[in-house]
C-alpha cells in the first residue's frame, strides 16, 4: 500500500470514534499497531494501512489520579485514568467513574459512551459495576 | 534572567528586557553584535493576545531590529528548543553570535485563563473535555511507579523538601521558602498523590543566553562554557513497553558528547512537579530503575553532593515561567560551571546536563530536549 493512499482517507471529522458501545479507531493492516482516534498513516511502520477498527469495550486501568482543582464545566473532584484497551487496543486517557469507591490499578474497566451532545463523549466504569 | 515570580507591573517587554540585557552585558556584547535571535514563548498568544510577532515585538524594546528573529513555541520546552535552533544556526554557518531568549507572563487577572492555556499542551482533538492537564498526567505517572514499588510517598515528599530548600538559596527563584515534610504532605491535594507544595505554580519571568561560534567573541575573562550536545525528540504513541522519550533523548545527547551519565557533575531536570525529579534520575541514567528514592536519600543529588540535581530549585521552586524555563536551566548551569552560583554553588562541576520536556501525548511528554554543557577551563 503506497503512501499516496493517505490522500484518500476520510477527513478526521468523518471518522467514527465510537459505535455506541465501544471506541472506534484504526488498526494497521501491515503491522497491527492500533490508534485512537484513527490515523491516516501508521505511527509504527509508516505505511498508509490503518483501517477502521472497533476496539474491545473492556480494558485494564493502568493508573489513575483524582483531580481536586475544578475547571469550568468540570466540578472537582473527578478521577482520570490511563486505560489499556483489551485485545491489543491502544492506551487511552479517560475519566473513571465509580460509586465513590477508590479505583485500583490493574482493575478491569468497561467503556461507557455518552449521548452525542455529552462532554466527555466517553468514560470508564469498573467492570464489576457494568453488569 | 529576570527573577521568576509575580510581576503584575512588568510587561512581556520588561521581563524580556531584563533577561536579554543582563545576558548581553554578561557576555560583554552590544546589541549590534547579535546576528540572529530565537525568541521562545508559549502562552502570550492566549494570555496577552500577542501572536504572530511575539519575539519581534519584545526585541524592539531593546533596540534589536533588522536581524532575523524567529519565534519558537514548543510548550514547556520552548526555551530549550530555541537554544537548539541557535546551535544549529551557528553550526550551519549562518550566524556567529545568537541571542536566545524566553519570556512568559502567566499571571493574568483571571487564573482560569492561565489554566485553560496550560491545558492546550495536549492533543485537544483527542483529550478535549475530559479534564486532563499537567498535574493529572504527573499524578498518574507517579502513582504507577508507587504501585510498582519503585517510589514511595515519602520519596515524593523528600524531593519536594529538597526542591524548596534549594529555591530558598536562589535569588532568582519564585518560591524562596524552606518547607517541612509535614507541610508538603499537609498541603492541599491537587491530583493525588500530588499536593500543592509538590507542584510548580503560575509564574512570570524571562531568561536569555548568548551563544557564539568558538572564537567569535573576544575573551571576556570568564570561564568558557561549551555546548557539547543539543538533542531534541518528539513523543510517540506508546504501548507502555517502550523506553521513555527522555531516555532516548538523553542517550542521543550522551552519544553526541561522548560522555555518560556517570560524567554529569550537575543537572537541571524538568520537574514541573517536584517528584518528577525522581523519574528523571532513572531516565537520565543517574540510577537504576527503582533506586531513585535511595539516590535521593544518599544525599548525592543535594547541592553539596557528588551529583547535585536542580540546585536552582528546579521548575517547582525556582519557578516555571513556561517559555523561559529551558533557558533558566541553561543560565543556572552556566553560573554553576563558572563558579558564580553564590549561595548554592556546587563542587567544581565540569559537565552540566539540562533536561527540559513539554506537553503530553498518550502518557508521554510531547517534547524532550537534552543539552550537555562543559566548562572547558580547568578549575585551578
Amino acid at each position: 500500500m503506497g503512501l499516496n493512499a493517505a490522500l484518500k482517507v476520510p477527513t478526521t471529522a468523518e471518522r467514527p470514534r465510537d459505535n455506541g458501545h465501544a471506541l472506534v479507531g484504526s488498526r494497521c493492516g501491515q503491522c497491527g499497531a492500533t490508534s485512537f482516534p484513527a490515523r491516516a498513516v501508521c505511527h509504527r511502520c509508516g505505511t498508509a494501512a490503518p483501517a477502521e477498527h472497533t476496539f474491545a469495550a473492556t480494558g485494564v486501568l493502568l493508573t489513575y489520579t483524582t483531580v481536586h482543582v475544578p475547571r469550568p464545566g468540570l466540578p472537582a473532584p473527578y478521577t482520570l485514568g490511563q486505560i489499556a484497551l483489551d485485545d491489543g487496543g491502544p492506551m487511552v486517557f479517560g475519566q473513571v467513574r465509580t460509586d465513590g469507591t477508590e479505583p485500583e490499578a490493574g482493575m478491569a474497566v468497561r467503556v461507557r459512551i455518552g449521548a452525542p451532545s455529552e462532554t466527555p463523549r466517553y468514560w470508564f466504569v469498573p467492570e464489576r459495576f457494568a453488569g | 534572567m529576570h527573577p521568576f515570580g509575580r510581576y503584575p507591573n512588568s510587561s512581556l517587554k520588561d521581563l524580556n528586557r531584563v533577561a536579554c540585557v543582563s545576558a548581553l552585558v554578561d557576555a560583554g556584547l552590544a546589541v549590534s553584535d547579535v546576528d540572529a535571535v530565537y525568541a521562545a514563548n508559549a502562552m502570550a498568544g492566549l494570555l496577552q493576545g500577542q501572536e504572530m510577532i511575539r519575539g519581534q515585538s519584545v526585541m524592539r524594546e531593546i533596540g534589536i531590529e533588522r536581524v532575523p528573529v524567529t519565534n519558537v513555541e514548543n510548550a514547556c520546552a520552548s526555551g530549550s528548543t530555541a537554544l537548539r535552533q541557535a546551535v544549529l544556526a551557528i553550526r550551519a554557518g549562518s550566524a556567529d553570535v545568537v541571542l536566545v531568549a524566553g519570556v512568559e507572563k502567566m499571571f493574568v487577572e483571571d487564573r482560569s485563563r492561565t489554566l485553560a492555556a496550560l491545558e492546550s499542551a495536549g492533543d485537544l482533538d483527542v483529550v478535549s473535555g475530559i479534564g486532563l492537564q499537567f498535574t493529572a498526567v504527573y499524578g498518574m505517572r507517579l502513582r504507577k511507579l508507587i504501585a510498582a514499588g519503585r517510589l514511595t510517598v515519602d520519596d515524593l515528599v523528600a524531593v519536594s523538601v529538597k526542591s524548596h530548600a534549594n529555591g530558598e538559596r536562589n535569588p532568582y527563584a519564585q518560591h524562596r521558602k524552606v518547607v517541612s515534610p509535614e507541610e508538603v504532605l499537609g498541603s492541599r491535594p491537587i491530583a493525588d498523590p500530588l499536593t500543592l507544595l509538590m507542584c510548580s505554580s503560575i509564574c512570570d519571568g524571562a531568561a536569555a543566553v548568548v551563544v557564539a561560534r568558538r572564537g567569535a567573541v573576544r575573551d571576556n575573562s570568564k570561564p568558557t562554557v561549551r555546548i557539547r550536545a543539543s538533542q531534541a525528540a518528539t513523543g510517540y504513541t506508546t504501548t507502555g513497553n517502550e523506553p521513555s522519550l527522555t531516555e532516548l533523548c538523553a542517550a542521543a545527547a550522551y552519544a553526541e558528547a561522548g560522555v555518560g551519565p556517570e560524567d554529569v557533575d550537575v543537572a537541571e531536570v524538568h520537574d514541573a512537579m517536584a517528584p518528577a525529579e525522581l523519574i528523571a534520575y532513572e531516565q537520565l541514567g543517574f540510577c537504576s530503575p527503582g533506586d531513585a528514592g535511595a539516590l535521593l536519600d544518599s544525599g548525592t543529588t543535594q547541592i553539596d553532593g557528588s551529583r547535585p540535581v536542580n540546585p536552582s530549585g528546579g521548575l517547582s521552586s525556582r519557578g516555571h515561567a513556561v517559555g523561559a524555563t529551558g533557558l533558566a536551566q541553561i543560565a543556572e548551569l552556566t553560573w554553576q560551571l563558572r563558579g558564580e552560583a553564590a549561595g548554592r554553588q556546587t563542587e567544581r562541576p565540569r559537565i552540566g546536563l539540562a533536561h527540559n520536556n513539554g506537553g503530553w501525548l498518550e502518557g508521554e511528554s510531547a517534547v524532550s530536549c537534552v543539552h550537555l554543557l562543559e566548562r572547558t577551563d580547568p578549575w585551578d
